[in-house]
């Protein structure tokens, strides 16, 4: 390759003026890249070409300018709006939104958990507590009812200070019984109540000193002469140990 | 050069400053007679050169030489647009680029601005194939089609004439 004569060949002109072809285009190139020369020379042209043009230039309207700076704006504000701005923006926000949503969705989801679990201890307290209002408003009825008769149970001399009533509605069978003052006893022990019917004991059901002051229902009986209290072994014993009775109270009915 | 790459409007502007008229000029020569399209070319050329800053290659030549070559396209591509050559044929104007260009001695008589004043000092075989080919946008290809000369005639010519216009520069 003859640079000078390359040079000399016209291509620069052609390739600065955007006249030559694809592949003398890339050819220039690549020799632009292996002979300064030739760049130099181009250079040269280029500038000449530049000063001819700037010499020759004819002044445009001037809203030219306005509406080229008014569309460059406008540009900048379309891909700065699109690519980022609000799109960027409202995609922070939905995501803040979500994270919000999902920590709220569980917090509430735990809360309610929380509250319908309470609910449900609060209604099975409410169920407990009404049974146990029905539970003495019946007794409390039975008990002031005319057929029943309060049996005053007095401390034997083993036990003098030991007292309790028990409530017999002999019509309906139902036997209550009301500890005023019974000593508690060691966990293996308990109170047995009994009916002494013709002089043999019938077990009415044990309880304990602590049900002070509540209407316990016991088993109930036809028939008694009287109500005796004995302590015995947890859970009771088929026949009273009568050397640990603590308390009888007679019936004043019929004997 | 990295202010404008970099999108900065003062560079921008001062680089509109000192370009739009040469460019103007150049839209002008090929664009003839209509310098509301002229005006509405140069717009476009600069919001172009706004948008592919960042595409041009300071190793293959100087901006002038990039924006020079925008301008240049754009203009043809105008030049060739369906909307201007109809626009052209509501004026009835006879003189089509193709009749003009297949006589070289009835070149259109215009105000000659810029490097068509360069053209005159060519001769009449090489400035009707510089004007078809720079200002028209011709391929050699075409204008060797057209003016029913060998591609190499064509090509020779075109090469003589431009060594020639740049000598007149110098």
């Amino acid at each position: 390759m003859n640079i000078k004569e390359y040079i000399e060949s016209g291509i620069i002109e052609s390739y600065v003026m955007g006249l030559a072809s694809e592949p003398e285009r890339a050819e220039f190139e690549r020799l632009c890249a292996q002979y300064p020369e030739l760049v130099a020379a181009r250079r040269k042209f280029e500038e000449k070409l530049e000063a001819y043009a700037s010499e020759n230039a004819v002044p445009p309207p001037p809203e030219v300018k306005v509406k080229v700076f008014k569309a460059i704006i406008n540009m900048e504000h379309s891909t700065t709006s699109r690519s980022s701005g609000p799109l960027k923006f409202l995609a922070a926000a939905a995501i803040v939104l979500l994270v919000a949503m999902g920590y709220l969705y569980f917090q509430t989801r735990q809360e309610n958990r929380d509250l319908s679990s309470a609910n449900d201890r609060l209604r099975d307290k409410v169920t407990e507590t009404d049974s146990i209002l029905k539970q003495i408003i019946g007794e409390q009825k039975a008990i002031s009812d005319s057929n029943t008769l309060v049996v005053n149970m007095v401390g034997t001399k083993s036990a003098p200070k030991s007292s309790a009533n028990v409530y017999w509605d002999s019509a309906s069978s139902k036997v209550y019984l009301v500890v005023r003052n019974m000593p508690e006893l060691p966990s293996d022990q308990q109170y047995q109540l009994w009916a002494l019917i013709d002089g043999k004991p019938t077990d009415l059901g044990v309880f304990d000193g602590r049900d002070q002051k509540v209407i316990l229902q016991m088993k109930g009986t036809k028939k008694a002469q009287a109500f005796a209290i004995t302590i015995e072994k947890k859970g009771g014993s088929p026949s009273p140990t009568l050397e640990k009775m603590q308390s009888l109270g007679k019936t004043m009915v019929t004997q | 050069m990295l202010a404008l790459k970099e999108r900065n409007n003062q560079a921008f502007g001062f680089l509109y400053d000192h370009y739009a008229g040469a460019l103007y000029s150049i839209i002008k020569q090929i664009i003839i007679d209509n310098n509301e399209l002229a005006s509405d070319v140069l717009q476009e050329v600069f919001i172009n050169i706004w948008r592919k800053i960042e595409t041009y290659d300071p190793s293959k030549g100087r901006l002038f030489t990039w924006m020079l070559n925008i301008a240049r396209n754009a203009s043809i591509d105008t030049l060739r647009s369906k909307s201007y050559q109809n626009s052209q044929k509501n004026q009835e104007l006879p003189d089509n680029v193709y009749k003009e260009a297949a006589n070289p001695f009835t070149l259109p008589n215009v105000d000659n601005i810029g490097l068509k004043k360069v053209l005159e000092t060519l001769r009449p075989e090489q400035r009707v194939l510089v004007e078809m080919a720079y200002f028209k946008g011709f391929t050699h290809e075409e204008i060797a089609e057209i003016m029913a000369i060998p591609l190499g005639t064509v090509k020779t010519r075109i090469r003589n004439a431009l060594l020639l216009l740049r000598q007149f520069l110098k």
